[in-house]
């Protein structure tokens, strides 16, 4: 079969793209803050749920490097022959487009509700995923290399929006730590989770690194520095808000509402806010890119870019359809619905993916069937 | 599938090219022995013309040995035309009585000039002629003989126009190739210094030099240059700006993605820095590929100040092309749908000032943008007389009545200015006019969508950015992809004792430039001693 995407990306371009997925696009909702019971131990849920995540982004890693030189959906064709590889193919597809739904959806809601109230939510859904498309269209060469340099100035608005309210900060909200014990936290640990299963889309970008050895260390890191950033964005926001966290709609967008230094630098959420959505179409065009290619492997076109404007259109259909309203949005982000969903989805392929390995190179029928 | 539909737009209005040439096919006939033949053809191969200046001579044993000598009045140094072939011909050369004896002397010592060439078809002897060679025909010898006299008026070397500097060479490329070639050699004294010479052109026939530093230089690239220049086939190349269309990576964008220049130590510079450079008979105007975003924005001045100064500038003026890129914008976006990002007594004002504009803020913004986009045209091409009266009609008009008819408001003005101003901190024109051209669309973005518009459309220019390349070498190169080695002269410049290694991707040949280790240090006992050691045992 052809090479559907030809392009090579360094390791540092990888974990650039996944922290820019991962650590930001989500943070201005951080929608684990109104799940999280005792709201002064966020902070515990997030650090717990970045640890775990690093087992699962281990083992996505592992099983990509089983054949470097093939897509997770190349895979399990492999491994789980044709017509049962291209179902698993089509569901990881799905995925990824409802992954890439909500986040379109995400961006526009926090502009309608934050910014820009009187724009209808299409507008920007439109624009970002247009755009998206078109980044994703030139290959993940030129999205890494996007996310290489975007990911700079999305740290440096980050930075900002959690250092400079400094003033506003009340680190006694932190106390008592673990009030009622592990227990109530373990749920929201699963949001946490939940989120980061997103990264399967590694398996996808593994045979396109320039050393795929570098997934593994590389994704790691990437885990860790996001988890690190969003650790740091829970400490801050419970240290600014305290117990009114869980009442907050947008709490980091919020948090860059209260920078005031010296009557002048202040109310810079709209510059924080444009930096954020760099970062969010960034995700989007990485996993519009995801499903387009992985589409394409599926059924085995040659060109995966003549898949990307449709799936973006179907993206954005979709993003419309799927949820009433903001409020609708954020349950469907709870741990109670997309949690369970991703889930079934990325657990149970990666599991199947492995007990098909295992039975493959256990079985003598296996190793014939092996290319 | 917006380039689709830009391709077959422009294939729509460039229509599909005719092949074949107009050239007469000359290149193949003789010169005759016939010596009124060849004076005819080639008289009428010039058509006449007034400046081509044809000398019969009478040589040899009573003078019975007939030659000629053909030039282009004004393209050849004509004391030395007369000293050193005139006068070799006629001067007493009694004992000659053949002539393919006297053809034969004059070749191989007679002619005094630094080159002589012999030729056989009228084709290369015509075009010698054209190119302000001087030719010699002997009656009875079905040969020629060109000779290098050329020597015209031009304009001496002055320092350049375009990129003064502070701090560095005052020198300026000229318009005559070989001077240029040698201004450039004057700064490399190496043998390495390559140059290869082409023609392009049918009626032009401009000779186009590439010059690059062999053993730094990455031969795919000159191998690439080469080729590009020769799919080159138009009839007249007037500027190496017909070239770099020709050349070009993306000839659909508005960014250059081939540096210009026209200052020799700039172009050494980028030689040593295993770049092509690509002179041009005729201009000034030199190009340098494979070239990045970051050395449009760069000056010459940046490596001779101290670094500081210069990290500094080079900071100044990467924030002044964002600022001439985005500002109206900016401010557009800011005062139309982010009025709490102010501070309350500015929005105050500002609204004060608008109180009687009839535009929405776009409006005005495009509007004043497009009357300072004129004026300043105006300004460049009139008269520096009268130039000077557009800018001061220009100030009155633009700044002051604007305001007092109500059509602008002073804090647009500003705005409008002061980016203005900040797009001529770009030292590349070419770049500069891409900031100008997008700065419509940014402003329109932020009129339409406020600062998501701005951020929507900073986004697309990225992805349009990083698809770009030029010779193969990404166009951010050192900011997308990230090459950490390539930082060190990009945003800042560190100094030179830290610029260790050559650019990542032209200059992989040859790695490092420097010893390491130049850091200048207080002089220490112990190093003291070893250099009186040195010194004593005659090694230094």
């Amino acid at each position: 079969m052809r090479e559907v995407e030809g392009g090579k990306i360094s390791g540092r371009q990888l974990a650039a793209l996944l922290v820019l997925t991962r650590a930001m696009a989500v943070t201005m909702t951080f929608p684990t803050a109104a799940a999280v019971k005792p709201p002064q131990d966020i902070w515990i849920v997030t650090l717990l749920g970045t640890l775990v995540s690093v087992l699962f982004v281990l083992l996505v890693a592992r099983l990509g490097l089983r054949s470097p030189d093939k897509t997770i959906i190349e895979q399990a064709e492999l491994l789980l022959g044709k017509y049962l590889g291209k179902l698993v193919g089509i569901i990881l597809v799905w995925y990824w487009m409802s992954v890439a739904c909500g986040a379109a959806r995400e961006l526009g809601e926090a502009y309608t509700v934050a910014i820009m109230p009187e724009t209808p939510v299409l507008v920007f859904m439109v624009a970002t995923v247009f755009l998206a498309a078109n980044a994703a269209r030139n290959g993940l060469e030129v999205v890494g290399r996007m996310g290489e340099s975007i990911l700079w100035v999305v740290l440096f608005f980050a930075a900002l929006v959690l250092v400079l309210p400094y003033d506003q900060m009340r680190f006694k909200n932190l106390a008592p730590v673990l009030a009622r014990g592990f227990r109530p936290l373990m749920l929201p640990t699963g949001t946490v989770v939940s989120f980061f299963l997103e990264f399967i889309i590694l398996g996808m970008i593994l045979p396109y690194l320039a050393r795929p050895r570098d997934a593994t260390r590389y994704s790691v890191h990437a885990v860790l520095a996001s988890g690190l950033v969003m650790t740091w964005f829970a400490v801050a926001l419970v240290a600014v808000f305290g117990p009114a966290l869980p009442d907050l709609v947008m709490p980091a967008f919020s948090l860059s509402r209260m920078i005031s230094i010296a009557n002048f630098f202040e109310r810079i959420e709209a510059v924080t806010m444009a930096a954020w959505t760099l970062s969010c179409v960034i995700k989007l065009a990485l996993f519009l890119w995801g499903c387009a290619v992985g589409l394409a492997q599926v059924f085995g076109v040659s060109r995966y870019q003549s898949l990307v404007y449709p799936l973006g259109a179907m993206t954005v259909a979709l993003g419309i359809l799927s949820f009433e309203s903001n409020p609708a949005l954020q349950r469907f982000l709870r741990f109670e619905v997309f949690g369970v969903y991703s889930l079934i989805i990325t657990v149970g392929t990666t599991a199947v993916l492995y007990l098909a390995a295992f039975f493959r190179s256990r079985l003598p029928l296996g190793r014939g069937l092996r290319r | 599938m917006l380039g689709t539909l830009w391709r077959l737009l422009f294939r729509r209005i460039a229509g599909v090219r005719g092949s074949g040439g107009t050239e007469p096919r000359r290149a193949e006939v003789l010169i005759s022995a016939d010596l009124s033949v060849n004076r005819e053809r080639i008289g009428s191969a010039f058509g006449n013309s007034p400046d081509l200046v044809t000398r019969d001579l009478w040589t040899g044993a009573r003078g019975r040995i007939s030659a000629l000598v053909i030039h282009i009045d004004g393209l050849v140094d004509k004391r030395l035309l007369a000293e050193a072939v005139v006068e070799r011909i006629t001067g007493l050369q009694l004992e000659w009585t053949d002539p393919a004896q006297a053809y034969e002397d004059l070749k191989t010592r007679l002619l005094a000039s630094s080159g002589v060439e012999e030729v056989d078809t009228l084709g290369e002897f015509i075009g010698g002629i054209a190119r302000g060679d001087a030719g010699v025909l002997v009656d009875g010898v079905a040969k020629g003989l060109v000779c290098a006299l050329r020597g015209w008026e031009q304009r001496s070397v002055e320092e350049p126009t375009t990129e003064s500097t502070v701090r560095g060479s005052k020198e300026g490329f000229v318009e005559a190739l070989r001077t240029n070639t040698s201004l450039l050699r004057r700064r490399i004294m190496s043998p390495q210094l390559w140059i290869e010479e082409v023609t392009i052109g049918r009626i032009t026939r401009t000779r186009v030099a590439i010059a690059y530093i062999a053993g730094v230089v990455n031969e795919d690239i000159v191998e690439e240059v080469r080729n590009r220049l020769k799919r080159i086939d138009v009839d007249a190349i007037h500027e190496s700006g017909n070239i770099e269309e020709f050349i070009e990576d993306a000839p659909l964008s508005p960014f250059p993605t081939i540096a210009r220049t026209e200052r020799p130590d700039r172009v050494a510079g980028a030689l040593t820095d295993g770049r092509v450079a690509i002179l041009t008979d005729g201009t000034p105007f030199v190009l340098i590929v494979p070239a990045t975003f970051t050395m449009f924005l760069t000056s010459s001045e940046d490596y001779y100040e101290r670094y500081f100064a210069g990290s500094a500038i080079r900071l100044l003026r990467i924030a002044a092309f964002f600022i001439s890129l985005t500002l109206p914008a900016l401010y557009v976006a800011v005062t139309t749908f982010h009025q709490e990002m102010l501070p309350t007594p500015l929005v105050l004002g500002i609204a004060a000032q608008r109180e009687g504009i009839p535009f929405p803020a776009v409006v005005e913004a495009l509007l004043m943008e497009f009357a300072f986009e004129t004026l300043r045209e105006a300004g460049i091409r009139l008269p520096r007389v009268v130039g000077q009266a557009v800018s001061i009609i220009g100030a009155l008009v633009v700044g002051d009545a604007a305001i007092r008819a109500g059509l602008a408001s002073p804090a647009m003005v500003m705005v409008v200015a002061f980016t203005g101003i900040a797009s001529f901190a770009t030292p590349v024109f070419s770049l500069a006019v891409a900031a100008r051209l997008l700065r419509f669309v940014m402003t329109v973005l932020g009129g339409a969508l406020g600062l998501f518009g701005v951020a929507m459309g900073m986004f697309a220019l990225l992805t349009h950015l990083t698809c770009l390349r030029s010779f193969g070498v990404p166009y951010l190169e050192p900011l997308a992809p990230l090459v950490l080695s390539d930082l060190k002269d990009a945003l800042v410049r560190v100094p030179w004792w830290a610029m260790g290694r050559r650019p990542e991707f032209t200059g992989k040949k040859a790695p490092m430039r420097q010893a390491p280790g130049l850091k200048p240090r207080p002089p220490s006992p112990e190093r003291e001693e070893v250099h009186r050691l040195l010194d004593t045992e005659g090694v230094r």
